[in-house]
């Protein structure tokens, strides 16, 4: 529910030419508001491979302020990985996205990929929003 | 270095910009030899797509010569000639291993755009905006290949770089849309759309054993090449009904296959298009679908459509009920590069695909804004135009 008006509002917004807007927005309003809700991923490597190991990167950095927890991906996926920020964690949704998104790829690519460089661009008057987003790739979304 | 800037909606500009660094140690740095115009960039020059900022390189279908390669490259060594998917994928998340590489988990480094606006974000592409990951592009002297390994490979000694170029985007597209689209031998395929995307496929269908292609358009010099170079009979849907003249080619059965290389900036005879082209500019709809529409009223029941022509967002009068009573599977994708390149340069090798007829514009990168016009209003029988940096 909460998830399909969310991509409405996408929709919508991308209709009128201002998505990068609303997904920095959205992300700000969310950083706060996590409602102890849990963040999942999956990641392409077996469970008992994962549960024998100490999950890397920047989940491990995010240490006791969160409850991390793993089970096994039905068929063939891998591993889910669920992380919940535990009471009065300081922690925003926006780190734990970005924390679940980088250790997914270091735990199956072995590194994270950085954008090219050094930009080409210039920030301008329209560029501002989309370049707030991006500087924030990882951690918005709907994870 | 110089490159081929996106200044804002229809401007194009060379400018000077910083040579790519290699940034991680999967990366390989390319210095371009060949670049091409890509229609899926038209979307972007059109504004229509608008995760651009002012500066950004575009290009994504590209060939040249490894000239720096980070430590933990295995597949490539300085002075190799490669062609490069135009998708990323890191080739070890779930989606790699499917071999559906554009759906890759790990190569956008800003999934959040897509994530929100269509639920899961799909892998990263290079000069195609910052929803897909804002990787430099290829109109550019040099370019940064991430995964190069996955994503790159060596052009064999026979194939020219004329050739080889298209199997970077245009080719394996094509041949994605008639596999994936299900063409098996014997089968009747339409494919909507004569540029570069919907010749390959019109190939890749004949190559996998279709018996009769028919391409639709409304250029007759893009007719013409498709007659001529791929072998695929031809529709010029304004001289003729598209619907009527495709029953009748397949007794009255519709396609098996439809394959639709057009895209969201499709044009159409009738009224449709005026209605389309308005809520398109209102904002009431992101994308045109007229080819979408027809080839899931004309297909076969039971047949496949697949969607190669790239749409952003959402679209207005989609024939749902045609497609469910008719029992049709509609499919789409981005291309999966890596699962056809090897593949395809062999086959270029042994003369099965030629391409070469494509670039029918060969200009210096100084000419970007012009190659730029003149594939876009079509002009001067363009196809593809290729730039030399
Ligand atoms: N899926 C992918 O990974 C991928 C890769 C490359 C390109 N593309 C997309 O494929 C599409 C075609 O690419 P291209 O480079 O060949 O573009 P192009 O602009 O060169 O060719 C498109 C052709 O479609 C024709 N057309 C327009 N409306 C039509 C209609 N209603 N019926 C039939 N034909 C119609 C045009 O006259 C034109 O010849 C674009 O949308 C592009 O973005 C997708
Ligand atoms: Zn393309
Ligand atoms: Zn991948």
């Amino acid at each position: 529910m909460r998830a399909s008006r969310a991509i409405l509002v996408a929709v919508t917004a991308a209709a009128a030419g201002v998505t990068a807007t609303s997904v920095v927005k959205k992300r700000r309003a969310s950083a706060q508001d996590h409602d102890g809700r849990p963040h999942v991923i999956t990641v392409f490597r077996p469970y008992d491979e994962l549960k024998a190991e100490q999950v890397p990167g920047s989940l491990a950095e995010l240490g006791d302020t969160v409850e991390v927890s793993l089970r096994p991906a039905p068929a063939d996926r891998g591993t889910e990985i669920s992380v919940r920020p535990r009471d009065g964690s300081p922690v925003g949704a926006g780190d734990i996205r970005r924390a679940l998104r980088e250790t997914r790829s270091l735990l199956e690519a072995g590194d994270v990929l950085l954008p090219s460089g050094p930009p080409t661009t210039k920030t301008t008057l329209l560029n501002r929003p989309l370049q707030a987003a991006t500087e924030h790739g990882r951690e918005g979304g709907l994870l | 270095m110089k490159a081929l800037q996106w200044q804002g909606i229809n401007k194009l500009k060379v400018g000077e910009v910083p040579e790519p660094e290699l940034r991680n140690p999967g990366d390989i740095i390319v210095k371009v030899t060949r670049s091409v115009t890509c229609g899926s960039d038209l979307h972007l020059l059109g504004g229509y797509i608008p995760f651009m900022q002012k500066g950004d390189v575009i290009g994504h279908e590209f060939l040249g010569e490894v000239v720096q390669a980070g430590a933990l490259v295995k597949n490539h060594r300085v002075g190799d000639r490669v062609v490069v998917s135009s998708f990323i994928g890191c080739g070890s998340c779930w989606y790699c291993s499917k071999e559906l590489y554009s759906l890759c988990d790990n190569s956008n480094t800003n999934p959040a755009l897509t994530e929100t606006l269509w639920g899961q974000a799909p892998g990263g592409c290079f000069g195609y905006s910052h929803a897909m990951g804002g990787n430099q592009g290829s109109h550019a002297e040099y370019i940064r290949v991430p995964f190069a390994d996955v994503g790159a490979f060596t052009v064999p000694q026979g194939v020219s770089d004329e050739r080889a170029l298209f199997a970077s985007d245009s080719a394996s597209t094509g041949w994605m849309g008639a596999e994936l689209g299900g063409v098996q031998p014997g089968d009747v395929v339409a494919v909507w759309g004569a540029g570069a995307v919907g010749q390959m496929a019109a190939r890749a269908a004949m190559l996998l054993g279709a018996e009769r292609v028919v391409v639709i358009d409304r250029y007759d010099y893009r007719l013409d090449q498709t007659a001529k170079f791929i072998g695929a009979e031809t529709l010029n849907y304004e001289e003729v009904n598209t619907e009527q003249e495709l029953r009748e080619r397949t007794g009255g059965r519709g396609p098996d296959v439809c394959i639709e290389a057009v895209g969201m900036e499709a044009h159409s005879a009738g009224p449709q298009f005026p209605y389309d082209q308005l809520k398109q500019q209102l904002r009431l709809q992101t994308d045109r679908s007229p080819a979408v529409r027809e080839a899931i009223h004309v297909a076969r029941k039971g047949g496949s459509v697949f969607v190669l022509g790239v749409y952003a967002g959402i679209v207005d009068k989609f024939p749902l009920g045609a497609m469910m009573n008719k029992g049709l599977t509609v499919r789409g994708a981005q291309m999966h590069g890596p699962r056809y390149i090897p593949m395809l340069l062999d086959r270029m090798a042994k003369g099965e695909l030629v391409t070469e007829h494509l670039a029918t514009h060969v200009m210096p990168l100084d000419e970007g804004p012009e190659a730029y016009r003149i594939f876009k209003e079509k002009e001067d029988n363009c196809v593809r135009a290729v730039l030399v940096p």
